[in-house]
């Protein structure tokens, strides 16, 4: 029966990344739609990540000493600085580890 | 002699061909690496889970083979572990993967000319990484980028694969991972994305928006809460753009006609 579930998800993942794809789909992109659908990757990727931080057990967490928020914050000032994915994934994931499991 | 020069001409610019290909190969998999070493906590909690939630180790390694999700694939190990109705765990799986609707849609008029097994392919490996990689006006257009996009997703794909192997094989030996607070690299890995990406006003709007929604709609069960959070952030980014070119419009306009 998993097997069977596993397929069926396999089956919906693909599609939702396919569907726009198909060429027959009676589906034409002006350029305003363009021009909106421009905005998709920092507001899905936003919208990703941002509750990881800030929702905990179902409820907003705003407090600076929080594993969460602190290494969030870390991660956004180093981003800025040195605009590096290494760097702001290693530097912030550190401090996390620091915060949660050592302070 | 012609004939020589020709197959001469013809083979070095086979083999430069040859050259660029292998270096738009070398590129995907350089610029993902990133990405797919900040999933490697994910990747092995996927896996580990699977095993910790009595799957078999066929169904274990079928989840990230098939499946190839990161959220979809954590959330329906728990709910199939927890005997949920099959109803329910594929309408979960579809919501998480609903936010892939937008990025078809946003490289629909780049990939819907392609060949069916390249369409097919590129959309198999079409994860929040790679279209974080493809935003670019150019990606994915022409051959050489094609390939370079192809080889980010694929690399993506055998990456999550093997880290989700070593779950799998260490699953036994691991403790539950789940409250480790592993996803805090996911969110490590978009800020990293998102933030330097930040360059005019109507991004900025667009990730304000998307923020605040996104947490108030988490905060209130909402199942769509990711797409809807991002629709209505897209818009008001789009709005901004629109007012911004207006009141350019305005300043340039000659003092007459005003």
């Amino acid at each position: 029966m998993t097997l069977l579930i596993i397929l069926m998800m396999a089956g919906i993942t693909f599609i939702t990344r396919y569907l726009f794809l198909h060429p027959s789909l009676p589906i034409k992109i002006g350029p305003k739609v363009s021009s909106l659908l421009s905005f998709s990757a920092p507001a899905v990727l936003t919208a990703i990540w941002v509750p990881i931080i800030f929702v905990q057990d179902e409820s907003l967490v705003i407090s600076i000493f929080d594993a969460y928020v602190m290494a969030a914050t870390v991660a956004v000032i180093v981003s800025i600085k040195t605009k590096s994915i290494y760097w702001t994934v290693g530097i912030s994931v550190l401090t996390f580890a620091l915060v949660r499991f050592v302070v | 002699m012609i004939i020589r020069l020709y197959l001469f001409i013809r083979l070095s610019t086979l083999s430069l061909k040859k050259q660029a290909t292998k270096r738009m190969v070398l590129k995907g998999f350089v610029d993902m690496l990133p990405l797919n070493l900040a999933v490697i906590p994910w990747g092995i909690l996927c896996g580990s889970l699977a095993i910790q939630r009595d799957f078999s180790v066929l169904e274990a390694l079928l989840m990230p083979l098939l499946v190839f999700a990161g959220a979809a694939q954590l959330v329906a190990t728990e709910l199939i572990a927890s005997n949920t109705s099959l109803a329910t765990i594929l309408f979960t799986v579809f919501i998480i993967s609903s936010r892939h609707f937008l990025y078809g849609l946003a490289l629909r008029d780049k990939l819907k000319a392609l060949p069916l097994t390249k369409r097919v392919s590129i959309a198999f490996v079409l994860t929040d990484e790679l279209f974080a990689l493809s935003t670019n006006r150019k990606s994915l257009q022409g051959k050489l980028r094609m390939i370079y996009g192809f080889a980010a997703g694929l690399s993506f794909y055998f990456g999550w694969l093997l880290w989700n192997i070593i779950g799998i094989i260490a699953g036994s030996f691991l403790p539950d991972l789940t409250a480790m607070g592993l996803d805090f690299a996911i969110a490590a890995t978009f800020i990293a994305l998102v933030i330097p990406s930040i360059t005019t006003v109507p991004a900025f709007v667009t990730v304000i928006v998307a923020a605040i929604l996104s947490v108030i709609f988490k905060l209130w069960h909402w199942q769509l809460d990711l797409v809807i959070a991002s629709i209505i952030a897209m818009c008001c980014g789009y709005f901004t753009l629109q007012l911004q070119i207006k009141l350019k419009n305005i300043e340039t306009m000659p003092r007459s006609s005003l």
